[in-house]
């Protein structure tokens, strides 16, 4: 082991690792940057390095993007990854309360926590969860997907708008219907266009509902810049709030083992992890309005996916997720096929690059804290400015994704579309939740339904099946019961007064 | 437009979407029949009732007269939307930089901005920051002109 | 200032527009369309290919478009439109170059497209979980008479699902197909037990056999592979079962017949030197070098074959 830790500790690694973690943060910064298309593409490049190095240099990149989506989304509300919604629902309100700053510094230790939780797991204990996992199957998936779509009552259940959420959420779901029936390879509500066969793509989406909503209307406000009397409090430090410890435990513990799962891992992570941190906390009343125990749940649990989907990446050849899976193409690139070889043959490569997690880790997180209260002046940034900026990186981004200026037009319809849906109530945390998760849940759905012959007994069946229901139950009732209570008072407040 | 009215709407072309979903699950073929059909087919029950009893709601009970705000600033905000449909428009054809060039000017003193300094020099740092990061590292294919 | 640079920028670049006309052949990159993504086995195949004939022939470049979808069907249709100058050539994999054409979705046919050979290929294999009472392919067939088998497929249309309708027909049996996105979660399906079988690729699960996780049964090609020597092909185990997938060059039809040949012969000669087969062992990528005249022959075949299964099963 000692080693490993000479070659991890050597300068040009450390260096090597700290690129690739800080361009990590920036392009998870970037609306329409991901670290999917990253790796991807930095794969090819990494042919010509030497393959330790290489390695290190994604891996940086890999737990750098997925703590850097949480900063745009706490300071201008565009999250830069789909798995960083759920922080921006609690540190934008934070971050017009002048409290940008705290949340930053929540952000990025809970996501420290997290993907150092997830790397020690992976490192010790891989072979043996990827076992467990592969008793996952289809209908295990589906349940999987109704738990993140569980966190649509949460997102809802404040504001009073239950039905109004669930109709959003649905609408993602239908939306992400359109495209190649996977089931029978006929094409479905695709309108002869060439584009929609592989169906929406998240991204544009993602980008059009947040960030390019978020600029339509800084710019189409009366005043000339927003108030930023608040803002200016930002450079006061505040302490970590008391009990925070509790909220990026449950969601390193979460994410680590969603992460190990197959599916889009992060997003789910950070929404059931958000949703756990709701239910257990004493300050419900404040999600929403701007907790600190949301951010630290939300980021814990995806940044704990980082090493939890290397988990059956490397010892399987079953990526957790999308990056992940680019992430493999790296390995196999240099001969290192994923399988039990990397632990013996190619030891002294796997190793240095799991240690070198811990070192990404850490670099973001000293970057992450020393840079704080700089960002956080990002949002005292003149909307005049920021605005064109930012919309010339959504229309770049969502172009880049898969080279198609069909995917501008749709980040902007969707940009319109969101708009109006939310001035009228409608959430676009849960349209996007369902747009994500939609296809998941239907994958699982309907090969659960093959392999079960017709039976929806599937579901039903396994162990860890039971177990899911169960969850979901918790996850579903006590919400739904205090909603139903709410709204029994509001009828009786109607008919008194 | 009131908020409600507008609501209705859309609800109304939400329980329109739904009953066309469903009937359109007729038309699967194979294995999707028992499969894709019943999925697509709960999404358009689920949808439709939703939307139908918060239909009713709205009929029923919502007496507010709010009016839909979508801006306070049209002139900005259809500006900002006219400025992004034509940067797709040329994107094809001219590429990233060129666009980009003029859009972020233009739409920052759209916006009221009059420092001119500040405006060139954030859109020459962005422009440079893109070509670093796009055409040099990642050798995106960026259509158009990429110097 | 800024515009006078883009200005100046603009001239200088439609300066070597026109001179690209006098000049001799290059004098541009060359860009290869992929029509997957980037990292995936055919990107890997396209970039071993520029990096060997970057080296060893001066003055051309080449720039790698990723253009994935639809089973490849946009990039395969990006190629087909590309302007036949020489300057845009292109990967293609089979069986779905012939699939979308037969399933009448493709915007090209085999004629838009001037085939330059084929370079790599994957045997289709026939796989079962670990612990499966499944030897051989009799062991299969008798079972799939005895119970719908659920078998694991990667997506309509794909060689996996053609190799696996051909054997229904060859058996006289009918499986409960499971079609999956991508290759990962059927090796998920696999090594978990979820399914009875899969028809897979030799190159996605030969480590998983090597290590006891899975059991390949059968190579569904003409002749056993050096990889796996001691494994059976089906057509040894009584059923004729032949798929595999293929990747190769192509351009669209109609470039100068001098560039073209260029072109060509140095596919050939980079195929055939011994640095590129080194990578690709390296690589694990499955080599089959195919002049273009061969390729095409089996391209042609192939889409007949196909049609033949589209016609008694469409899609």
């Amino acid at each position: 082991m000692f080693e490993y830790l000479a070659i991890v500790f050597s300068l040009s690694s450390l260096l090597t690792i700290a690129i690739g973690t800080v361009a990590g943060v920036a392009i998870g910064g970037m609306p329409g940057l991901t670290a999917t298309m990253a790796v991807g593409l930095l794969v090819p490049f990494t042919y010509t390095m030497d393959p330790t190095a290489g390695l290190m240099l994604l891996g940086g990149i890999y737990c750098g993007a997925m703590y850097g989506g949480s900063i745009p989304a706490i300071l201008l509300n565009t999250p830069g990854t789909p798995a960083a919604v759920a922080t921006a629902i609690e540190g934008y309100p934070m971050s017009q309360q002048g409290r940008a700053g705290l949340a930053l510094k929540v952000s990025v230790t809970a996501s420290y926590v997290g993907g150092t939780f997830s790397t020690l797991i992976l490192l010790l204990f891989a072979p043996l969860l990827a076992r467990q996992a592969l008793a996952f199957g289809p209908a295990e998936t589906f349940l999987l997907a109704l738990m993140g779509l569980a966190g649509i009552i949460s997102i809802a259940d404040e504001n009073s708008s239950l039905i109004k959420a669930l109709i959003a959420g649905l609408l993602g779901m239908i939306i992400a219907v359109i495209g190649t029936d996977d089931m029978s390879g006929s094409l479905r509500y695709t309108m002869g266009m060439i584009e929609l066969i592989d169906g929406i793509d998240f991204m544009p989406a993602l980008i059009g509902l947040f960030s390019m909503i978020q600029m339509l209307e800084l710019a189409g406000m009366r005043q000339k810049s927003i108030d930023t009397s608040a803002l200016d409090k930002t450079q006061k430090s505040e302490p970590m709030p008391r009990g925070i410890a509790k909220h990026i435990a449950l969601g390193s513990g979460t994410g680590t083992v969603i992460g190990i799962l197959p599916g889009e891992g992060a997003t789910i992570a950070a929404f059931i992890s958000y949703n756990f941190s709701k239910r257990i906390s004493k300050m419900k009343e404040l999600f929403g309005k701007g907790n600190p125990e949301g951010i630290a749940a939300a980021e814990a649990g995806n940044n704990g996916c980082v090493g939890g989907s290397l988990v059956p990446t490397l010892t399987l050849g079953i990526p957790g997720n999308s990056v992940a899976a680019a992430l493999m193409g790296a390995f196999i690139i240099h001969g290192m096929i994923p399988g039990p070889d990397l632990f013996t043959e190619y030891a002294n490569r796997t190793y240095p690059f799991i240690l070198s997690l811990f070192v990404a880790n850490g670099v973001f997180l000293i970057v992450g804290l020393t840079f704080a209260p700089y960002l956080a002046r990002i949002a005292l940034i003149p909307p005049a400015i920021m605005v064109p900026v930012v919309s010339a990186f959504a229309v770049l981004g969502s172009y880049a994704l898969n080279n198609a200026v069909f995917d501008v037009y749709l980040m902007i319809g969707f940009a319109l579309f969101g708009l109006i849906l939310k001035k009228l109530g409608y959430s676009l945390e849960a349209l996007i939740l369902g747009l994500i998760l939609g296809p998941i849940a239907e994958g699982g759905f309907t090969q659960g339904m093959i392999i079960g012959k017709g039976s929806p007994w599937i579901f039903f069946e396994s162990n860890i099946a039971k177990v899911m229901w169960v969850i979901i139950a918790l996850l579903l009732v006590p919400p739904l019961i205090s909603y139903l209570k709410m709204v029994r008072q509001n009828a009786a407040g109607v008919r008194s007064s | 437009m009131t908020k409600r009215s507008v609501d209705r709407i859309v609800l109304a072309i939400i329980i329109l979407m739904a009953v066309l979903l469903y009937g359109s699950a007729a038309n699967f073929t194979g294995i999707a029949r028992t499969t894709s059909a019943k999925y697509v087919r709960f999404l358009a029950v689920f949808i439709g009732v939703l939307s139908s009893g918060q239909l009713a709601y709205s009929l029923l009970r919502d007496r507010s007269l709010d009016k839909l705000i979508v801006t306070t600033h049209w002139p900005r905000f259809i500006g900002l939307l006219v400025a992004l449909v034509i940067f797709a428009m040329v994107f094809e054809t001219l590429g990233f930089f060129i666009p980009a060039a003029i859009f972020i000017p233009v739409v920052a003193v759209l916006l009221g901005f009059r420092n001119y300094l500040a405006i060139g020099l954030t859109t020459l740092g962005v422009l440079a920051f893109v070509y670093i990061v796009f055409i040099q590292i990642l050798s995106v294919n960026l259509p158009g002109f990429n110097f | 200032m800024l515009k006078r640079t883009f200005l100046a920028g603009a001239i200088m670049s439609l300066g070597l527009a026109v001179g690209a006309v006098a000049a001799e052949y290059p004098t541009q990159s060359i860009t290869i369309i992929v029509p997957s993504k980037a990292g995936g086995s055919t990107d890997r195949t396209a970039r071993m290919f520029t990096e060997i004939a970057e080296k060893n022939y001066d003055g051309f470049e080449f720039v790698i478009n990723n253009i994935p979808g639809s089973g490849g069907q946009k990039g395969f249709e990006a190629i087909a439109r590309a302007k036949p100058d020489g300057y845009t050539i292109g990967l293609v994999f089979t069986p779905q170059l012939v699939a979308h054409i037969v399933s009448g979705r493709a915007g090209y046919t085999l004629d838009s497209f001037h085939v330059m050979g084929n370079t790599a290929q994957d045997p289709a294999i026939v796989v079962v979980p670990k612990d499966s009472a499944i030897m051989n392919m009799q062991d299969l067939a008798d079972a799939a008479k005895a119970d719908a088998l659920t078998v694991a497929v990667n997506g309509i249309g794909s060689d996996d699902f053609l190799a696996a309708k051909s054997f229904e027909s060859k058996a006289g049996v009918e499986f409960n197909l499971l079609p999956t996105k991508g290759s990962t979660e059927q090796k998920a399906a696999i090594l978990g037990g979820h399914v009875d079988a899969a028809f897979m690729n030799l190159s996605q699960m030969i480590k998983q056999h090597a290590a006891g996780d899975a059991r390949i049964i059968a190579l569904l090609t003409e002749e056993r592979d050096s990889h796996l020597p001691d494994m059976p092909t089906a057509q040894e185990q009584g059923f004729d079962v032949f798929m595999r997938a293929t990747r190769g060059f192509v351009a669209p039809a109609g470039i100068d017949p001098a560039i073209q040949e260029q072109l060509d012969t140095m596919l050939a000669e980079v195929m055939a030197s011994d640095e590129f087969k080194d990578n690709a062992m390296t690589g694990s990528i499955f080599l089959l070098p195919m002049s273009g005249p061969e390729y095409l022959a089996y391209l042609e075949g192939l889409q007949a074959e196909t049609q033949a299964v589209y016609d008694q099963a469409p899609w």
